[in-house]
């Protein structure tokens, strides 16, 4: 028996199973590259994964040996500032695409009936990569990273209700420490992978079954809408894409190379300390508001998101001639950026 | 069962009186920097003759340090903007209340703190 018909039988595959998943009708809109964009966060997840294993070969969770383990990482091991780098650049990319993916989703309304739910694993998947995010450069131990640390432990400690525990089981006990950086790695390399692969799996899932969006633009009448077939020719428009974003963060991560703050210090916040980008509309919304609305006003914010589906759905009962859920949104998105520009830009 | 054993245990807070400083040592309205028994730091400050306070330099907002900054005679947390005066009250910012203090004896010319333990 030659090779491929012993795998063949050894791990038999239904060939028209297969012709029939990769010739899924795809909307002609995707020929479009920039309609094609929603694959980003999932390759840069991968990368995420790949380097990331790699990095734990050499990474100490330890506080006293975690910043000298990156620096060794980033100085002494063989391409090891391209690994930290690309793991660190496709992260900032990930979320980065995400929002954008998010904000398509929202603006052309695709999260609409049937797809409430699968906009509902997205929002989660959001949520998830931001935690990812933050657990990830925690894990550096660089100022940043011990600061941020306190901040977000102690936002999650004024968590009504659950708070003083939420608080205490990040921490690992009643302050910053060894057990902190444990469960931060924990999370970090383990819970957090396992469960984003998991959504991520459902969140496609429910893609391929749903079927994506058929977006209607001006002038094309009904009839005008056609498909093309997954396979070749929307694989191939997405393997040229890859082939882009990935020359584009190789490029970020040579010009950009991954720099590494002070060692933290427990008894010295920095003066000019500032979270990573993604986290600055909500770090400048903790310095105008109070310790509740700081914590309780993002929340709503997620909790909104979450729901919108249904909140749009009821705005569309209650103003069926009016689009009100693209001025919340056009709202919402400016004023994010206002407030992401606010501490981008302010020293203090 | 599971729920607990990632749950950290609670442990009771305890506390010991540890020497913080000789009276002598700073002058009235002066501060000096101080590390409790678990490592955190304060400021003593020398408010009257035999009048000592320990404030905490952890800021009540989210847990960042202040910095004293001596030419607006204010605690400064960067973290958030929130402002304190010398005495620890809050003057502006979001923190919810004022810093917080450690207990302080002062028993002839030595001052004396009472310090949380590292066990605990």
């Amino acid at each position: 028996m030659s090779l491929t018909g012993w795998i063949k039988k050894s791990f038999p595959i239904d060939d028209e199973a297969m012709a029939e998943m990769s010739s899924e009708p795809i909307p002609n809109h995707l020929k479009k590259w920039w309609w094609a964009l929603g694959g980003t966060p999932a390759y840069m997840f991968i990368v995420q994964l790949v380097t990331g294993f790699m990095l734990i070969f050499y990474y100490v969770p330890d506080p006293n040996q975690a910043y000298e383990s990156v620096k060794h990482i980033s100085e002494g091991v063989s391409f090891g500032w391209l690994i930290r780098g690309v793991h660190r650049w496709s992260a900032n990319i990930m979320i980065a695409s995400l929002i954008l993916h998010m904000m398509r989703v929202f603006f052309t309304k695709s999260y609409r009936a049937p797809r409430e739910l699968n906009w509902m694993f997205g929002v989660i998947i959001f949520v998830v990569m931001l935690v990812f995010g933050f657990t990830g450069y925690s894990l550096v131990y660089e100022q940043m990273s011990y600061w941020a640390m306190q901040v977000g432990t102690e936002i999650a400690g004024a968590t009504p209700v659950i708070g003083p525990w939420l608080a205490s089981f990040l921490k690992g006990g009643d302050m910053i420490g060894q057990n902190t950086l444990t469960r931060f790695y924990a999370f970090h390399v383990m819970i957090l992978p396992v469960v984003s692969m998991m959504l991520i799996a459902v969140h496609v899932y429910l893609i391929r079954t749903l079927g994506v969006t058929d977006l209607r633009f001006k002038g094309e009448e009904r009839d005008d809408r056609k498909t093309f077939p997954f396979w070749p020719d929307h694989a191939m428009t997405e393997l040229i894409m890859v082939s882009l974003i990935m020359l584009f963060l190789l490029v970020l991560v040579l010009v950009f190379p991954p720099h590494l703050g002070e060692m933290a210090d427990p008894n010295n916040t920095p003066l000019h300390i500032k979270p990573e980008w993604y986290f600055y509309p909500v770090f400048r919304w903790l310095k105008i508001t109070n310790m509740t609305w700081g914590v309780i006003g993002p929340m709503i914010f997620l909790v909104l998101l979450f729901f919108w589906p249904f909140v749009d759905s009821f705005f569309e009962k209650l103003f069926p001639k009016k689009d009100v859920a693209f001025w919340i949104g056009v709202i919402g998105a400016l004023t994010i950026t206002a407030f992401l520009v606010w501490e981008t830009l302010a020293v203090h | 069962m599971g729920l607990r054993f990632i749950t950290p245990r609670k442990v009771e807070k305890q506390y010991r009186k540890i020497f913080a400083m000789n009276l002598e040592d700073i002058a009235i309205n002066e501060t000096k920097p101080f590390f409790d028994l678990r490592g955190r730091e304060l400021v003593l400050v020398r408010t009257g003759e035999k009048e000592v306070k320990a404030i905490s330099t952890t800021c009540t907002h989210l847990g960042c340090k202040v910095h004293w900054e001596a030419d607006k005679n204010i605690f400064f947390c960067p973290c958030h903007n929130g402002i304190f005066n010398p005495d620890g009250a809050v003057l502006d910012g979001p923190p919810p209340r004022p810093l917080d203090t450690y207990r302080v004896q002062v028993e002839g010319k030595v001052v004396y703190l009472y310090s949380e333990t590292s066990e605990s």
